[in-house]
């Protein structure tokens, strides 16, 4: 019997959904230049048929993606070759909430932003806000560890996570908290990309919003200048809440879309927001305006419509860009803040070279650069023109002492840049680790760590903190 | 032979390591930058030389500190959730003798597996941490800790996950 048989048999009807047209939406996430069609969808609508799928699918040895929202950017969820998809979007249950201790219990298909929506009236929310929590799941954001534009200051999302649920590829249920003596498994979970299993409940953490909140918008007449400021604020000892930033194409892209007021004639933008109690900010303000004070132009949000009209520019940066040119193709490299300008600029020399156009808007204050290196995949050749261009991006975040991805994962997406940050006995404990949950490798197998020999074969050498190849790697 | 002492013999580049039988000699900062808000220190650096660096700076290490006078690796090797959170990279020894990097001086960082919040509590039996890289904070953004609780789990499937991963890092038992 097939696992297509096995899953009918025993799940309710609708569960599992099979043919080219109902798994097409399923084919691939965000990342949306890789597409592969999965053998069936098993949607689940409680934990037990989770279970259930997990262990047909352990004992036919049939891989499976487990799969959020599917806004990931790096093909984590992305069918792989004859595997069932594990989509979690129907466990969208808020279970419990508890004001008092600032926590909520919630199944792993719940929006991101419906924690924050379903505890507002506590006057709380849910921190880590990616770009794209409207659609994407907590589980989702939890197996990537995402980010958004308040990290900087509220962390990631390994640390508004309070404990999770996790069934094993056997299973069997592991219960991981903050409390734990012993290893540090429940970071391990966050960012393990679905590899290790599958998060079936998340006790989130819950912040009270703050009393106010300000944005600064900073027009730079220099990309330079601009990047310098990012440094400074910090350095003067001040985290704001937000620190973004955003290059001429990406301003007038933004501009454009969403009509905010952006200067149109800066070389850069950036968004800096201060939070707290009111007589913090007002003071924190006091002393950015004055590190900003080289800015072209200057503007502080002096009401919410305004703060959130300076913002939706640069939420809507990305379909921004989309409408700029047919495709885009988004980076995602983390370097020290101290060379965001150099970065910049070699970025720029890249584009020239690969005769592609870059609109950056990213998290500056995390050092967390987003190029969207624009392409025409009609054309001859521009994908892999911009496949290669990204690459170079990634391996120069690593000999800038940085990391190839800062948010949204490696996926399939990153395999030939993690030669490049790790060697590969390193390379060799993330395969170990794997095969401690899941040792016939059924859970997403062959994404987020490359294959030894794949990194031989690339030639690819690591680089660790700008000190380049190191003459010792062994060949396969 | 001692424990260090074995490992010493099977560690490549030991000399250049320098690493004692008390590792408390293998001290000090690497590389500060307040502006980047991270300090990367050899793990047998006591904890108040730490903070007197930092806080030259105005800057403080944002978790429980339980004994100011230990060496931070021990505290990372003890360590809970507080100080978790703000490692952001670690050069290990693992049991092979093979010394390892993961993680990074970066806020952001989701290549591979976290080994370096991993490893945070492993209380030295997976690996000999050499160095350790942490988010520090300005000391105007600091406020209280409290002792972190910590309960321990004891069901079969966590202890056998454990020891399958000290066997990850440590396959020859050299870490009891
Ligand atoms: C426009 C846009 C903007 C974005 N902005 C940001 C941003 O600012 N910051 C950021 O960090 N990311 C951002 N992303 C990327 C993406 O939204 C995040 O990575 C998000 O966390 C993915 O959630 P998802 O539910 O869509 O997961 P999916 O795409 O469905 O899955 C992502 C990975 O997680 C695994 N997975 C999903 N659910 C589970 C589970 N319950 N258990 C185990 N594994 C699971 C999958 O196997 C896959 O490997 C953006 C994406 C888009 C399209």
């Amino acid at each position: 019997m097939s696992i297509i048989q096995h899953l009918t048999r025993v799940l309710p009807k609708g569960i599992v959904i099979t043919g080219n047209e109902s798994t097409r939406p399923y084919e691939c996430d965000g990342l949306s230049m890789y597409k592969k069609k999965p053998l069936a969808v098993v949607l689940p609508e409680n934990i037990g048929q989770v279970r259930i799928a997990l262990r047909l699918c352990r004992k036919l040895k049939t891989p499976v993606v487990t799969r959020g929202a599917g806004t990931g950017l790096s093909g984590g969820a992305q069918p792989i070759d004859q595997c069932v998809v594990l989509g979690l979007s129907k466990l969208n249950r808020i279970k419990s909430i508890d004001a008092d201790n600032k926590l909520a219990v919630v199944e792993p298909g719940v929006r991101n932003i419906a924690i924050s929506e379903a505890v507002s009236k506590y006057g709380l929310y849910y921190a880590p806000d990616p770009s794209s929590q409207i659609a994407c799941s907590i589980g989702g954001n939890v197996a990537e560890n995402a980010g958004g534009v308040h990290c900087l200051k509220y962390g990631l999302t390994v640390h508004n996570i309070e404990s999770i649920k996790l069934l094993t590829i056997n299973g069997d249920e592991l219960l991981l908290s903050r409390k734990d003596d012993g290893l540090g498994l429940l970071a391990l979970m966050n960012g393990s990309e679905g590899l290790l299993g599958v998060i079936i409940e998340i006790t989130v953490k819950l912040k009270t919003k703050p009393d106010l909140a300000r944005v600064i918008m900073a027009g730079f007449d220099s990309v330079r200048g601009c990047a310098n400021s990012v440094a400074d604020i910090i350095k003067a000892g001040i985290i704001p809440a937000g620190l973004e930033m955003m290059d001429k194409i990406a301003i007038e892209a933004a501009e454009g879309f969403a009509q905010v007021g952006y200067p149109l004639d800066a070389e850069a933008l950036l968004l800096c927001e201060l939070d707290g109690s009111k007589s913090d900010v007002e003071a924190e303000i006091d002393a950015t305006m004055k590190i900003l004070s080289g800015a072209s132009t200057i503007k502080v949000s002096n009401n919410e419509n305004e703060r959130m009209a300076l913002w939706k520019g640069r939420k809507s940066a990305f379909p921004a860009v989309g409408r700029l040119s047919p495709d885009y193709y988004c980076m995602d490299g983390t370097i020290p803040r101290r060379n965001l300008a150099d970065m910049l600029e070699k970025i720029n020399d890249l584009s020239n070279k690969y005769k592609l156009r870059v609109a950056n808007v990213f998290h500056a204050g995390d050092g967390n650069l987003h190029p969207l290196i624009m392409y025409d995949a009609n054309l001859d050749g521009e994908i892999q023109r911009a496949e290669e261009f990204g690459n170079e991006i990634l391996k120069l975040s690593v000999e800038m002492g940085g990391s190839v991805t800062g948010e949204h994962g490696v996926g399939i997406e990153k395999l030939d840049a993690m030669c490049h940050q790790f060697n590969l006995k390193e390379l060799e404990v993330f395969h170990k680790i794997k095969e401690v949950f899941d040792p016939d490798s059924l859970l997403n197998p062959g994404k987020a760590v490359p294959e030894l020999h794949r990194c031989a074969e690339l030639g690819a050498m690591h680089v660790h903190k700008g000190v380049l190849p190191h003459p010792e790697l062994e060949r396969f | 032979m001692s424990r260090l002492g074995q490992l010493q013999s099977i560690v490549k580049d030991a000399d250049e390591l320098h690493i004692s039988a008390e590792m408390v000699n293998y001290s000090g900062v690497i590389e500060y930058y307040p502006e980047e808000l991270v300090i990367t220190v050899k793990s047998g650096t006591v904890i108040s030389e730490i903070q007197r660096v930092l806080s030259e700076n105005g800057q403080s290490l944002p978790f429980y500190i339980s004994n100011k006078n230990d060496t931070i690796g021990k505290e990372y090797a003890n360590g809970g959730q507080g100080l978790s959170d703000f490692v952001l990279g670690v050069q290990i020894i693992d049991g092979n003798g093979d010394l390892l990097n993961f993680g990074g001086q970066v806020m952001k960082n989701v290549a591979g597996y976290d080994v370096s919040r991993l490893l945070v509590g492993s209380k030295g039996k997976l690996a000999i941490i050499t160095q350790i890289s942490f988010k520090v904070l300005p000391d105007s953004y600091i406020g209280e800790f409290n002792q972190p609780i910590k309960s321990s789990d004891q069901s079969t499937i966590r202890l056998q996950i454990e020891k399958k991963l000290k066997e990850v890092f440590d396959p020859r038992g050299v870490f009891i």
